[in-house]
């Protein structure tokens, strides 16, 4: 069951009432993220952290790892400088943690978006990335005409079955 | 409380760029139209983009024929060494320094008046990257080599030399064009999903659809993306610093009199921020005009970021005057000698440009009605641009002009190899830019619509939290 | 021997080529039937008299030879490779040269791969020179000089042979005599004939030998020992030598308007009007005051009554006449008396073992009288060879125009030159190392001449074609009993065997034919009245010399050692002339002589009297070649005046100077600013400061340097690194920077010295660098951009600053302002110079390695700093951070034949060194110290199994230096002398302050004041 609304207020009254009606889950849609929305699903922490912790600290490794193995393969004595000189080499440990870590930030966003995806899939309304708002829930068809009364009566400016 | 946006309205009391806001824009759907509306093609449009292609056309005519011929065609005069080219290749990478500045800083700040000019910024960055990216290549004499300078695996194990500034610069400049494109990209996910969902043709709508990876602003998309976006935001700041620094060092690590300094790291970080925001202004204060976009990039936030030009500026100022002092104080004769030769001897044209245009001209935005008038804050940028170009030539050309060995003291003039590709360099720039202002948007839809009140059955319940 | 008879009649052989020619010579020559037997393909890589057995491709020969530069008759050593002369050397036997070669003396390969020379016969068809065969050449002059012969002319006809020394003169004058010609003129333009007269009548020797050693004063009155004034090799081996003593080393006073390369080695300058040197040497002598002196020489009176008081004080002293004027005659004279008087005869010159090398000179008076007779129509036939009497005469002898009025005229010469393009019949000679010859430089001693390698075009020694025509003649055959000029040779010295035996070192006890010059005829012509405010001075270039070495890029591209011009013709001015007339550098001027004028860029020179201006000769040619046509012609300037033995006064003229319509020509030189500005790179200190310990250098601790131990030998981690792991003694796997490696190559620190003493800036071992490590030319003006040329002309890659001299020759000012800033003050005109030789300081700490972001300079475990050619993609931070700056770049292809800017047109590029890689374009390359021959030495120590002994060889620059001031060698090694050197109380490092620890050390030079005046360093 689908419903549109164009205020944001009513969603999250609507929201709040499925939810403590317990139809099901819901997919709530917004064209800008919005704190009311995430308040009234309040959904648990987002695990982008873990992959961003991985990510920087292979980083860091392979940017050391690289630059000291490298210098050793070949010792060639430059400047009467040591072979490997470590605190030039943090510039390698910090630019590589950066790049490995953030393109890991967004594998893991992805990751957990469940993007990208090929279909729209059900439920999906174009108004959504302009201006409206919408709660697809997925409910048992006995709590169909339930959910829908909900929906209408907070003002959903469409209200639609959807398979 | 928010402030009125009208061009005609002047002296306003300094509002914390936190308060920012849009008055002027009322509902989601008139932020969609907007600024979608400046993605139609306009014939001054095609014009100013067969110009930008015409430039690019002379540098890569020069580059062709320098590369056939060899570098002696460009104006180099030993122990000159580096001219033009690593000098546009230092002032494209502080260009490219205001838009991850803008988008992740100022985001971890929370400073409002980035939300509108952001987008601009970052595209800016990625685009003035990609410029800079080219001239270590231009500038080396055989640069069908140039691969030798990333470590990457060969059946003999030979590494570069990690302990060479150039091959810092290589990590730096590829992890930053990486970063600042992804983050550029992932910022635009939701805007082209946007777009797909006004196209109307099929085979455009496939592909943004495509591009938008399926978003479907679902609450759980929004969540994970706000989060990663900070982290990515995270990340960038002190990549920010570190990229500019890096940069710095190829001079810094040299025993250069005027190059060995210490100062040069924050000296160049700051004077990046100072040439990106000049830059930022060359391209938003038209583009705010013709697109018909003041009331998205109100005077508050030209005002905003004039502060923060004003200050990279006295910073900038700051480290001129302390090099000079430090050459005095630290009594070595070599450093003396150069920086007379610098500002008072041979150079000194150059030298006065750089001080005029960096140091004293942005002191006229120490007065608010300056600071809000959008024609002289562009023109400012014009002198900064210059200046900040001139920067980089008084660093790198007097100091090897003048360097310990009397006897090999020279000069330096640029032929028109060196222009055609300086020229070229901006017509590769703007023509990445153009196509950019007319295939995606220039401003971030989705963060406009966070922070302007959303559309409410009980307007009491205004802003509600 | 069918051949043989064949080329006996080498005029009716066709088709012979050179090579057997000189295959059959040596069958005749007894080098055994191997040579004949080789197969046709090796022969053509083997060099001449040496059989396939002893040749390895890939391995050099080594012939001694003597060097036709110049007069001197210096012994060479000429490296052959797979049958290409590819460097030449001084003979360490030699009594002239001693094994030292001057940048000439290098250069003679470059004249004989000569892009311009003539490649075959050449006849006049109307205006043009057109090809022609051997046959066709040598008829037409055989039928010519028969026609002279009948017709009774003989004696009216003219041979200019450019003066040599040895038997070819005496033979070419039998040649002609069979001929009923008179005896040749012996022409040289460089000859100080006033001088020689002089001495001869003084001394009983032309050219005594002057021993610097034995003097405690020298006095040059103009005589320019060291650049253009006699023999320059020798006599630079001795005044270096003697000063290079230090301590009872010889005080040098240079008197002369202008302070030429000898001028600036001097400890004191006084700068005498032309023509007033006389008057000095008068008051010394006591037949005149010293206040009269001072008066005509426009100098203070303090400073002749010093140089009297010291000539006449001096224990030994060497006085020397040079001086271009009219009177230098008299002047020679007067001093050779002053000489005698002082009792230096004997001690300090030394006419018993005296040089022979311009005996039988003739003047630039016969050259006159010659262009009289010509003029008169009274020459029917002018033969030359190698003289170029059209360009070294003055305009007002009208050589050339003359000529004109010649029916008939032969050149033997085999570089195109403006005499040669105006003759009807070209015989090109061979090249003074594809030639057999003689010459006696000293009494008794003859150093032969052999070829080196088969001559590089078809073209056949003037010896050979003057016998083959006189064998054509019926009347003559007899008199000839050898078969060819080396025949005539051998039979001088007693046969082949004797031949063959002295080859080797090419010196054999003997004396040259003899001959008696033709006597002079001619009255020398005196100056007309002029007028003018300057006094010109037209000195022979240091390096061009008269003009011979014009169309030889080395030449061009080495800066004149004073003014550090190249490529150019510049008129040096005094700063107070120039402010006088309102030019700086570089702004157009125009000189006008009574003779002609000439316009050109003024210098400001320091060491030039305001009174006078000084151009020098040698540039502007119009016919010698591509490269010859850089700069102006001073020969257009000489008024036909002549000194009183006949030689041309070229410092007689007076000239007017006027700025030329404001145009600018930027200047040609390698100097950025002449002045050290206090930063002690070529560091002097007074003989009384040294005696008293003041130079106390020693090695001074800085902070934060390595904390660990050095290598022994030079300061310098060579071997460990400063900082890293590799200095911790019990660290694993330092690999080759382990002293204790297998490979030993960290046992070794190859190191340099150089005594500034003993330098005096001569740049010899400039174009030796260039000879040896395959340096490009850079300075022709097709050597620029292509498309839009924004410089143009000759020397425009010079004007930024991308000549690539490896090794290059700084000249400092010891002067408190800038040169232009400069007053004349006649009471204390002095200044000191000092010159550096400045290359790779191969650092142990070298700044230029760690900045190459792909390893392609790094440091060598043998303490070289080394460049990986192939591995540089040219960014260019090596140069930058290098504070010597003696890394150069290849700014084009100079060393791709496609290529405009290609450096080596053939057949230059014969003479490319096998060893050295030539350089592709966009890449970084400096000194190596010679690698190559460091490679080859360990190479050949390991063939053989043995240790390297001491000084067992040395660089290119060191091998030729003529001061004898560069010592190279293993500076961890106590026995090789470049250890001793670098512990000289003397030594200091270029720029230690910078902690570079560089392997290239320096002896200060030595500079000698007054007895009376405090120091003066």
């Amino acid at each position: 069951m689908m419903g549109v609304f164009s205020e944001l207020d009513s969603t999250v009254e609507a929201i709040e009432e499925l939810k403590q009606r317990k139809m099901g889950d819901l997919t709530v849609f917004s064209p800008t993220p919005r704190h009311e929305l995430e308040h009234a699903v309040h959904p648990p922490m987002s695990g982008v952290r873990k992959f961003t912790l991985i990510g920087a600290l292979s980083g860091v490794c392979f940017g050391f790892w690289i630059a000291i193995w490298g210098s050793n393969y070949w010792p060639l004595v430059v400047g009467g400088k040591a072979i490997s000189t470590w605190l030039p080499y943090v510039v390698f440990g910090f630019e590589v943690m950066v790049m490995v870590g953030a393109l890991s930030t967004v594998f893991g966003m992805f990751y957990l978006a469940g993007i990208p995806r090929l279909t729209m899939t059900v439920g999906y309304d174009p108004r959504f990335s302009r201006g409206s708002y919408g709660i697809f829930c997925e409910c048992a068809p006995e709590q169909l005409v339930e959910a829908e009364s909900i929906l209408r009566r907070h003002g959903a400016v469409e209200v639609r079955g959807e398979k | 409380m928010a402030t009125l946006a009208h061009p005609d309205d002047l002296r306003r009391p300094n509002i914390a760029s936190a308060d920012i806001q849009l008055p002027a824009v009322t509902s989601y759907e008139q932020v969609d139209n907007e600024i979608l509306a400046v993605l139609k093609p306009t014939k001054a449009w095609f014009a100013s983009l067969m110009l930008a292609i015409a430039c690019l056309g002379l540098g890569a005519f020069s580059w062709i024929y320098q590369i056939h011929q060899g570098l002696g065609v460009a104006g180099y005069n030993p122990p000159v060494m580096w001219g033009v080219y690593i000098i546009t290749f230092v002032f494209w990478v502080g260009i490219g320094h205001a838009g991850t500045l803008i988008s992740a800083i100022l985001y971890l700040f929370r400073a409002g008046f980035r939300t509108t000019i952001y987008r601009a910024a970052e595209a800016m960055t990625v685009f003035a990257v990609m410029t800079a990216g080219l001239f270590p290549i231009i500038h080396i004499g055989r640069p069908w080599k140039f691969f030798w300078l990333i470590p990457y695996p060969n059946w003999r194990l030979i590494w570069p030399n990690f302990k060479s500034p150039l091959v810092w610069d290589v990590f730096a400049i590829t992890t930053y064009l990486t970063i600042s494109t992804t983050f550029l990209f992932v910022g635009l996910i939701p805007d082209i999903a946007v777009l797909r969902d006004r196209e109307t043709n099929p085979i455009r709508r496939k592909i943004l659809g495509f591009l938008s990876f399926g978003w479907r602003n679902t609450e759980r998309e929004w969540r994970h993306f706000a989060r990663a976006y900070l982290f990515l935001a995270a990340f960038s700041t002190p990549l920010v610093l570190s990229v500019h620094s890096v940069v710095s060092f190829d001079f810094a690590m040299g025993i250069v009199p005027g190059w060995h300094t210490t100062i040069f790291p924050p000296y160049f970080v700051a004077g990046a921020i100072f040439s990106g925001f000049a830059m930022v202004w060359t391209i938003i204060i038209p583009m705010r005009r013709w697109f018909g976009l003041r009331h998205y990039v109100t005077l508050n936030h030209l005002d905003a970021s004039a502060k923060m030009v004003l200050f990279t500026s006295l910073v900038v100022g700051l480290a001129y005057m302390i090099e000079f002092f430090i050459a005095w104080y630290g009594g070595v004769k070599y450093e003396q000698d150069y920086f007379w030769n610098r500002v008072f001897g041979q150079w000194w044209w150059a030298a006065w440009i750089m001080l005029t245009c960096n140091m004293i001209l942005p002191l006229s935005l120490f007065s608010q009605k300056l600071r809000r008038n959008p024609t002289w804050l562009w023109i400012l940028s014009i002198f900064i641009n210059i200046g900040m170009w001139f920067e980089r030539f008084v660093i790198v050309v007097p100091s090897l002009s003048h360097d310990v060995e009397p006897w090999q003291w020279s000069s330096y003039m640029p032929t028109w190899v060196d222009y055609g590709l300086l020229i070229g360099s901006f017509g590769w720039f703007f023509m990445w830019f153009l196509l950019f202002v007319k295939q995606l948007p220039v401003m971030a839809l989705a963060e406009i619509k966070e922070i302007i009140p959303p559309k409410m059955k009980h307007t009491h319940s205004h802003g509600g939290h | 021997m069918t051949v043989d008879t064949s080329v006996s009649e080498t005029g009716s052989s066709a088709g012979v080529k050179r090579r057997d020619f000189l295959k059959v010579l040596g069958v005749s020559g007894a080098a055994t039937a191997a040579v004949g037997c080789s197969s046709g393909d090796v022969e053509k890589l083997i060099p001449y008299l040496v059989s396939p057995d002893q040749t390895v491709p890939g391995v050099s020969n080594y012939y001694a030879t003597t060097c036709r530069e110049c007069a001197a008759g210096c012994g060479l050593i000429v490296e052959v490779r797979d049958g290409r002369a590819i460097k030449a050397e001084g003979n360490p036997e030699h009594p002239v040269n001693r094994g030292a070669l001057c940048a000439r003396g290098q250069s003679s390969l470059q004249g004989l791969y000569n892009p311009d020379r003539y490649r075959q016969p050449m006849k006049r068809e109307g205006d043009a020179l057109v090809a022609t065969t051997w046959d066709d050449a040598l008829q037409i002059l055989s039928a010519k000089l028969g026609e002279v012969k009948s017709r009774g002319q003989g004696s009216r006809v003219a041979f200019v042979n450019q003066h040599e020394q040895g038997s070819f003169p005496a033979f070419l004058d039998g040649v002609l005599a069979g001929f009923g010609i008179a005896p040749h003129l012996s022409y040289d333009a460089e000859a100080p004939v006033a001088v020689l007269q002089a001495n001869q009548a003084a001394y009983g020797a032309a050219w005594p030998a002057i021993d610097f050693s034995a003097a405690s004063l020298i006095v040059s009155f103009g005589a320019d020992f060291l650049d253009g004034w006699g023999l320059p090799v020798p006599q630079q081996l001795a005044f270096a030598e003697a000063r290079g003593k230090v301590e009872g080393a010889p005080r040098f006073i240079y008197v002369g308007a202008r302070r030429s390369l000898t001028g600036l080695n001097a400890d004191q300058w006084i700068p005498a009007k032309p023509g007033s040197e006389l008057a000095i040497v008068n008051a010394i002598a006591g037949k005149g005051s010293a206040a009269a002196a001072a008066e005509a020489a426009g100098v203070g009176v303090a400073l002749i009554d010093g140089l009297v008081a010291e000539v006449r004080k001096a224990r030994a002293s060497a006085l020397l006449a040079g001086g271009f004027g009219q009177d230098a005659g008299e002047l020679a004279t007067a001093v050779a008396e002053l000489n005698k008087a002082r009792g230096n005869v004997g001690k300090t010159i030394k006419p018993a073992d005296g040089y022979l090398a311009f005996e039988g000179v003739a003047g630039h008076v016969e050259m006159r009288a010659l262009a009289e007779r010509m003029n008169a129509g009274e020459v029917p036939m002018l033969l030359v060879r190698h003289a170029n009497p059209a360009y070294t005469t003055a305009p007002g002898v009208g050589f050339a125009a003359a000529m004109a009025k010649v029916p008939f005229k032969v050149s033997f010469s085999s570089v195109p030159d403006e005499t040669t393009s105006l003759c009807d019949l070209i015989l090109p000679d061979h090249h003074g190392l594809e030639s057999w010859g003689d010459a006696e430089p000293v009494k008794g001693r003859l150093s032969l001449q052999q070829p080196t390698m088969d001559p590089v075009f078809d073209s056949r020694q003037t010896a050979d074609v003057l016998l083959a025509v006189a064998k054509a003649d019926p009347s003559l055959a007899s008199k000839y009993g050898f078969a060819d000029y080396r025949g005539y040779i051998a039979s001088r010295i007693g046969g082949n065997q004797n031949l063959k035996n002295a080859l080797p070192t090419a010196l054999v006890s003997g004396a040259a034919a003899s001959r008696t010059a033709p006597a002079r005829t001619a009255s020398r012509a005196t100056a007309k009245e002029q007028s003018g405010e300057y006094t010109l001075l037209t000195y022979l270039s240091p390096t061009l010399g008269d003009g011979r070495g014009a169309n030889k890029p080395w030449l061009q591209e080495l800066p004149d050692p004073v003014t550090k011009i190249l490529w150019q013709t510049v008129v040096e001015m005094h700063p107070e002339t120039a402010k006088r007339i309102g030019v700086a550098d570089g702004e157009l001027v125009t000189v006008t002589t009574a003779a002609g004028s000439l316009t050109a860029p003024a210098l400001v020179y320091i060491g030039l009297r305001p009174d006078t201006l000084a151009v020098a000769l040698g540039r502007g040619h119009t016919a010698a070649g591509r490269y010859a046509e850089a700069g102006e012609n001073a020969w257009q300037l000489l008024d036909a005046a002549e000194d009183r033995a006949g030689g041309a006064a070229l410092g007689a003229t007076k000239a007017t100077l006027v700025k030329a319509d404001g145009k600018k020509q930027r200047i040609v030189t390698t100097e950025g600013s002449g002045r050290q500005h206090g930063r002690g790179i070529a560091q002097a200190i007074a003989l009384p400061a040294l005696l008293a310990g003041e130079e106390g250098h020693g090695h001074h601790v800085f902070e934060g340097q390595a904390s660990t131990e050095f290598l022994p030998g030079l300061r310098s981690p060579t071997a460990n690194d400063a900082q890293g792991e590799f200095g911790v003694p019990n660290s694993k796997d330092k690999g080759q920077y382990d002293p204790e490696h297998w490979s030993g190559a960290a046992k070794r620190r190859w190191a340099m010295t150089i005594d500034l003493a003993k330098c005096t800036g001569c740049s010899a071992c400039v174009t030796a660098c260039y000879a040896e490590n395959n340096i490009p030319t850079v300075g022709a003006s097709w050597q620029g951009p292509v498309l839009l040329p924004d410089r143009t002309g000759f020397g425009a890659n010079v004007t930024r600053g991308r000549e690539m001299a490896w090794i290059r020759l700084e000249r400092y000012w010891e002067i408190d302002r800038e040169p232009k800033d400069v007053v004349f003050d006649p009471e204390h005109p002095d200044f000191d110079t000092n010159f550096i030789p400045m290359m790779c300081q191969h650092c142990g700490n070298a700044p230029c390695e760690p900045v190459c972001p792909v390893y392609a300079t790094y440091h060598a475990p043998n303490g070289l700093n080394v460049q990986v050619y192939n591995r540089c993609v040219g960014t260019r931070y090596c140069s930058n951070n290098c504070p010597y700056k003696v890394r150069y770049y290849n700014w084009f292809g100079y060393g791709d034949p496609t290529r405009s800017q290609y450096a080596f047109p053939e057949p230059l590029h014969w003479q490319l060194n096998p060893d050295v890689t030539v350089r592709q374009k966009g890449i970084m390359e400096k000194c190596t110290f010679c690698v190559q021959r460091i490679k080859e030495a360990e190479h050949r120590v390991s063939l053989e199994g043995r240790e390297m002994q001491p000084d067992e060889f040395t660089t290119a620059c060191a091998q030729a230096c003529p001061s004898r001031a560069i010592v190279f060698g293993d500076a961890a090694d106590e026995n090789w002398s470049v250890a001793k050197w670098a512990k000289d109380r003397r030594a200091y490092h270029v720029f230690e302050e910078l902690n570079t620890y560089t392997a290239v050390v320096y002896l200060k030079k030595v500079n000698h004041p007054a007895p009376t005046a405090s120091a003066t360093a």
